[in-house]
């Protein structure tokens, strides 16, 4: 077969995202984007295949074999990579040649990783995205993630020369990890006390990333916040965003990422947009820190890091 | 009506605090006019029991901008002429391995099977927002006499077209899922399609009324 890779380990989880199913939301339909845009981006302007199907990866032991000479780049997790014997630049794209076989041995910084073909992967859209609502059983790889065997056909794409993401603007992906958050709706549900020990003005503690993370969210160990005695303990369900920190009743806060539109338990903060993609990398029995910014400050940060991104295409080279 | 920040690219349009028919149909309305806006910086709505979200491209307008002409285009929501609710017939079998929840909930409110079925049928409900899963209509309001707690476990799969209860709302669940409701009975009408357009059967407003198959 012509163009195409054959998955030979999915690691943990391999899954094919993009940059989200967008326009849905009041029936109900999450993003499923890519949990790390930033590096999902850095893919794209590394491979210069704007807006295309990419591999989100956790776990190490991914392999895949090259049908056909073909451009690839991992960007994402700072991970150990090697087309056959060769070690791999990260954060770079690569020529790799008929029946070379790409093999990820170590993941020694962050938690996913993003691999991606010049000129993308050939599936189609569902509602307008190739990302997996793996839930739902919807989009992506027919709606599942991939296994051993699966071949995946690639878009032809011309030729294009090697590239390199500038190693300093690299994001650090290890613990601890430091998240800026604004006030949540109800970060008023929550004694004075608790929340500056949940988010700072001298003296945040840190949580424990639990056991219990999937794509839909994080659940987060530690002090408990404290409700006031009067607020209620959940609220009238409403829309929520990636990054809403919920705080159900037992006071351990949930970090909701990319697969709910609405949620029901009081949102005690939102991780600033310019720190969202961080949650991609959070790996069980990580430090977690949390520290409060005005609104102002984290539309500045986001701006900024949109500037940045923006720039990607002319910064790789 | 309250038009808050929310997030660097998103507000909150706040219409009450309680789950109400007539503020529901103030978030209906404000859903359908902002919807019929088609402002191209308008990326999401998400319209719920009390509330529209709305998220939008910051880089093209602000909170200020955006929450000013809402504020405007929603002040008058009485003035809109809004479409009829749609009616959507449910079949369902309940109980038995359809609805393994039903004799707890016959037990809990000291009713028969028979009185939980008739009390369920005999309700229109209305589709007050959608959710949790894509297609997932929330509806209320349940009989008073059939008020029952969720699950305290919520079950890791239910298949696809379970109907569940939870204090005063019931539902359906569209796809195979975790579910925390209590599940009476299971349809086979199909709840969300990604192959066709409108993609989810319910939406914000519609009616609904079950009726008993076996």
């Amino acid at each position: 077969m012509n163009h195409a890779v054959t998955i030979r380990n999915p690691g943990l989880m391999t899954l094919i995202v993009d940059l989200g199913r967008n326009g849905y939301s009041d029936v109900g339909v999450p993003t499923s984007a890519v949990l790390d845009e930033f590096a999902c981006r850095a893919l794209y302007a590394l491979l210069d295949s704007p807006d295309t199907a990419v591999l989100e990866v956790t776990g190490p032991r991914f392999a895949l074999q090259f049908h056909d000479d073909t451009v690839c780049a991992i960007t994402g997790a700072r991970v150990l990579a090697f087309l056959d014997d060769k070690p791999l630049r990260p954060w770079a794209s690569f020529h790799a040649g008929s029946g070379s076989v790409l093999r990820i041995r170590e993941v020694r910084e962050g938690f996913r990783y993003y691999i991606g073909f010049g000129g993308g992967i050939g599936i189609d859209k569902v509602m307008g995205s190739y990302a997996t609502n793996l839930e739902c059983r919807f989009g992506g790889w027919q709606g599942r993630p991939l296994v051993g065997g699966d071949i995946l056909t690639l878009t032809p794409a011309g030729k294009a020369a090697t590239r390199y993401f500038p190693e300093d603007m690299i994001p650090a992906m290890s613990s601890p990890h430091r998240l800026r958050v604004i006030s949540g709706p109800e970060s008023d549900f929550f004694t004075p006390s608790s929340l500056s020990a949940f988010w700072g003005k001298g003296g945040a503690e840190f949580f424990t990333v639990s056991t219990k993370l999937n794509r839909t969210g994080i659940r987060l160990e530690g002090p408990p916040l404290h409700f006031r005695d009067e607020a209620p303990r959940s609220i009238i369900s409403e829309g929520i965003l990636p990054g809403t920190v919920q705080v159900p009743g037992d006071g351990l806060p949930i970090v909701m990422l990319h697969e709910r539109t609405i949620g029901g338990y009081a949102r005690a903060a939102m991780v600033a947009r310019a720190d969202r993609d961080r949650l991609a990398h959070l790996r069980p029995g990580d430090l977690v820190g949390f520290e409060f910014i005005s609104l102002e400050e984290a539309a500045d940060q986001w701006r900024e890091q949109k500037k940045t991104m923006d720039d990607f295409p002319a910064l790789c080279r | 009506m309250i038009v808050q920040p929310y997030a660097e690219n998103a507000l909150r349009i706040i219409f009450g605090n309680s789950i109400d028919l007539k503020i529901h149909d103030r978030v209906r309305r404000a859903f359908f006019i902002c919807r019929a806006l088609k402002h191209q910086y308008i990326l999401e709505i998400v319209p719920s029991f009390c509330a529209c979200v709305i998220t939008y491209d910051e880089d093209k307008t602000s909170f200020a901008e955006l929450a000013d002409l809402l504020r405007e285009r929603l002040l008058d929501l009485s003035a809109v002429e809004m479409p009829p609710p749609r009616v959507h017939e449910i079949p369902v079998r309940y109980g038995g391995e359809y609805g393994p929840d039903l004799a707890f909930v016959a037990r809990h409110c000291h009713l028969s099977p028979e009185e939980v079925i008739a009390r369920h049928t005999a309700t229109t409900y209305t589709v007050y927002t959608v959710g949790f899963t894509p297609g997932f209509p929330y509806l209320g309001n349940l009989d008073e006499a059939l008020d029952t707690p969720r699950l305290e476990t919520p079950r890791t799969r239910i298949p696809a077209g379970s109907v569940g209860i939870a204090q005063r709302q019931t539902g359906i669940y569209p796809f195979e899922s975790p579910a925390g409701w209590r599940i009476i009975g299971r349809t086979s009408v199909r709840l969300f399609d990604t192959t066709q357009s409108p993609y989810s059967l319910m939406e914000i407003g519609d009616k609904v009324r079950f009726y008993e198959v076996s």
